[in-house]
């Protein structure tokens, strides 16, 4: 009996001290998507390492809830009149070692990152930020020659090849970020960043637990940042759910605040009456188009150069029943090679994708059309039957699986005698299918680097983009290099013009088809609020959240 | 006996130099590249190659990597957590999975002799019936379906564990994953003890025990179980070794820091990061030839017979 007792006291003083699941004010449990990768801004790739690393470092400038650049750690800046000289004047801000941030942490950051010829070397260099001598410092030279300096610890001065007209907006990227040289120097070569020792903030936050690989991040509020007057959340703590029913379950358990669901739990979370309140879909600028590999010597007898065979594939694929009836997260379909809801018009205020009917003659659902297409393709290529593979990377779940299904039936459907076969991969056989041309058509997957058309551009230029779609076109190709060093490139609106041009281009010669711009349904409990939104660089920031 | 030993040893140590070498050749042959090329030129793709000494002939990269392994690194990543030293975050990850690991054979060891000592004492009767549709169910249904299970229940239904894993209440937020992982091996070794014993107890010496007056416990003690659990002792090896190297889905699910997700996350990223899929698997290896090389010495002490058959 007494044994008895005694189990009973055991166990009912584990179950009052068992979890609680309650929220706790000012403490905000966000779900991750996926495992960070690297905290190091020179290694980091990805958009979970992005939002983590944002949370604990400032870069010059920062976005607003609205995605409008302000000032961050530099409280102003000039720019020369030909637009090819910023000079940014920086606040006192401090790292959480005590160490003043100053324009040599920038310096000493930046000329690493091109050193490293790491993934987002690239943004340093004449396709995006053009600063002076980045491409050459990528392929090795002395990396004092970069055009970033620090004439004095509160000044920092980047030299452009070019103007850039949407050089401020990539100051947010967390590429640019600083790193404090003093602190990087005293650590072992690889720690930086793998242990919240290793780790400076001059941020909004620091980190307390963390170790490579860990699902669970812990934050709490920085009180020596510049900003930390704004900053009401004491904790932040983010755990890596992959699995978007274990997101919900742990949401519905009230062991997250912040969770983000796939298109399938939408419908059961609309028929709860307290779940659906919670419900907020939010567009991500993640384009999803299909790529077309136009190599001749592909074995298919390059039946996939013949304009009109994908222009009769592009017409087949009815976008709209895409996401209604399979995506069905909010995600939206899309009829022009730039996503919806990204890279406003600093003039007008006007996305660049708002018509989404300019391109209506080429992008669009009509399957009649589509077997006009095909048979002019069948005569031009003397052949009637086609069998094609579309290739896909499977890491995004059970969504990109139904998409590329439905595509699958319609052009078939559609398209008497095209044969679509589908090959799932890892993300990163897919990567290398893509590069080295072994791909007939491949679903892809395009988030925006900066907030400028020209993150899309880029990818289809002769010389662009790694991903071997085997198009050349001259005068494209013209136009991108205006827009970017050439003649356009200082002239806002004849420049925002000509990236039209460009793209009719793109999409008259279906060089790709675009399907749709992705969105996220996210759950944000009650007692939450102030959680901002953006399509670009940083997916998520927490400084201004506020949990009841 | 001494040359018997020796010569295990050096046995293991070629199987060990075999696996290194085709795991190390069977990496570079997959497809993708040990680091993301999304947004890298064919140049820089060069460049970054040349960094990581993947240009140069494989058997010079075997070479390299052969004294790298020699000197007790295993070199740094290729694409995770900043290509930082590969060691100190396996050691972590070691530590976790090795605790659970050794959790779940304690619990299952212990679960597993007691069904199959009771249902070997019932034979044919209700509780040897209750016994077997556990281990049916043990073998059926895969950890993690169990771990989904137990989650649900007793984190969602009634919240006493806590949902995701939390490395700093490690004994509590162990016990659900390391119940679902002892499944299994409850289910094996009831099995295996039962069907032991009962051949055991129908032997002619425990016939003549028991005619000569020994019953009940004292007669299972010293002479069932002892005789009946060798033959289990052999199951529990590898298992353990099963146990220790990580479950990939319950830690990838559970949110724990363990080998099995270090492994998935080392294959499932935009580059796949050869050092670490080579570390773990030489580890996972390593693991198994030392195992089995003990088991082969510990025969060979305990039965003359197997050592003088391995001799000849």
């Amino acid at each position: 009996m007494k044994k008895f007792l005694t189990l009973i006291l055991f166990v009912s003083l584990l179950l009052t001290t068992a979890c609680g699941n309650d929220s706790e004010p000012g403490k905000l449990r966000a779900m991750l998507g996926s495992n960070v990768v690297s905290l190091d801004t020179a290694k980091a790739t990805d958009s979970a390492s992005f939002e983590v690393v944002a949370d604990c470092i400032d870069g010059l400038l920062q976005l607003d809830k609205d995605g409008k650049t302000i000032p961050a750690i530099a409280e102003s800046y000039d720019v020369s009149p030909d637009g090819k000289t910023y000079t940014f004047h920086l606040r006192d801000a401090k790292w959480s070692n005590g160490d003043d941030v100053t324009a040599d942490d920038f310096v000493f950051a930046w000329r690493r990152h091109c050193q490293t010829s790491d993934k987002y070397a690239y943004i340093m260099g004449s396709t995006v930020a053009c600063i002076k001598n980045a491409d050459a410092v990528v392929k090795g030279a002395d990396p004092t020659t970069l055009g970033v300096t620090a004439p004095n610890p509160k000044t920092l001065v980047v030299e452009l090849d070019a103007p850039v007209s949407f050089f401020p907006s990539l100051m947010v990227f967390p590429t640019f970020y600083p790193i404090n040289e003093k602190f990087y120097n005293s650590l072992e070569d690889g720690m930086y960043g793998t242990t919240p020792e290793n780790f400076l903030s001059n941020g909004a936050f620091v980190l307390t637990s963390y170790v490579p690989g860990s699902a669970s991040i812990q934050m709490q509020k920085n009180f020596s940042y510049w900003d930390a007057a704004n900053v009401t959340l004491e904790k932040l703590q983010y755990q890596v759910v992959s699995s978007s029913d274990n997101a919900l379950t742990a949401y519905r358990n009230k062991s997250l605040d912040f969770v983000t669901i796939n298109g399938n739990q939408i419908e059961y979370v609309k028929k709860d009456p307290e779940l659906s309140k919670d419900l907020k879909i939010i567009s991500t600028g993640l384009l999803s188009y299909v790529t077309f590999n136009q190599d001749s010597k592909n074995h298919h007898a390059g039946a996939l150069s013949n304009v009109n065979m994908r222009l009769a594939i592009s017409n087949s694929i009815d976008r709209e029943s895409l996401v209604t009836n399979y995506i069905m997260n909010g995600a939206r379909a899309t009829y022009t090679a730039i996503p919806l809801d990204f890279a406003p018009n600093a003039k007008t205020g006007k996305f660049f994708a708002e018509d989404q009917k300019q391109f209506a003659e080429y992008v669009g659902f009509n399957p009649d059309k589509a077997k006009e297409y095909l048979a002019r393709a069948k005569s031009e290529l003397g052949k009637n039957d086609f069998d094609f593979t579309m290739i896909y990377a499977n890491d995004a779940g059970d969504m990109v699986v139904k998409v590329v299904q439905a595509i699958k039936a319609q052009v078939e459907e559609n398209l008497p005698g095209v044969k679509l076969n589908l090959q799932p991969m890892t993300k990163a056989e897919y990567l290398d299918k893509v590069t080295t041309d072994s791909y007939d058509m491949a679903v892809t997957n395009w988030a925006p680097d900066y907030d400028d058309p020209m993150t899309f551009f880029t990818l289809w230029t002769t010389e662009g983009s790694e991903i071997a779609e085997h198009w050349s076109n001259a005068e494209y190709d013209k136009i991108i290099a205006d827009c970017t060093t050439g003649s356009l490139a200082a002239n806002y609106d004849a420049r925002w013009k000509a990236l039209y041009d460009a793209e009719k281009i793109l999409l008259e010669n279906a060089v790709i088809a675009p399907l749709y711009t992705n969105a996220n349904a996210n759950l944000i409990s009650e007692n939450v609020s102030g959680i901002e939104f953006h399509t670009v660089a940083i997916d998520h920031v927490y400084k201004h959240t506020i949990v009841k | 006996m001494t040359k018997y030993i020796l010569r295990r040893i050096l046995l293991a140590l070629v199987t060990l130099f075999l696996i290194v070498f085709a795991l190390f050749v069977l990496i570079r042959i997959m497809p993708g590249n040990p680091f993301p090329v999304e947004r890298m030129t064919a140049e820089m793709i060069a460049l970054k190659r040349a960094e990581l000494g993947l240009d140069e002939p494989i058997l010079v990269q075997f070479a390299n990597y052969l004294s790298l392994l020699m000197s007790g690194s295993f070199g740094n990543g290729t694409s995770l957590y900043n290509g930082a030293p590969i060691k100190p975050i396996l050691l972590a990850c070691m530590e976790n999975s090795f605790k659970i690991g050794v959790m779940s054979i304690l619990i299952g060891t212990v679960a597993g002799m007691t069904l199959g000592i009771t249902a070997a004492l019932h034979r044919g009767k209700f509780l040897d019936g209750f016994c077997t549709v556990v281990s049916i169910l043990g073998v059926c249904v895969p950890s993690y379906v169990f771990m989904i299970f137990l989650q649900y229940f007793f984190s969602f239904k009634i919240p006493f564990f806590p949902y995701f894993f939390d490395a700093s209440r490690f004994l509590f937020s162990s016990i659900m994953p390391s119940l679902s992982l002892s499944l299994f091996t409850i289910a094996t070794i009831s099995r295996f003890t039962r069907n032991e014993m009962v051949e055991v107890m129908n032997s002619d010496y425990v016939k003549l025990a028991e005619s000569k007056g020994l019953y009940g416990f004292e007669l299972l003690r010293k002479h069932v179980l002892r005789n009946a659990l060798i033959p289990v002792v052999t199951v529990i090896a590898p298992l353990v070794v099963d146990l220790m190297t990580g479950a990939m889905v319950i830690e990838k699910i559970y949110g724990i820091n363990g080998m099995g997700k270090l492994m998935v996350d080392a294959i499932a990223g935009d580059g796949i990061d050869y050092n670490y899929v080579l570390a773990l698997g030489i580890l996972f290896s390593a693991m198994y030839i030392l195992v089995m090389l003990l088991l082969d010495i510990l025969y060979g002490i305990l039965d003359p017979r197997i050592r003088i058959a391995k001799e000849n």
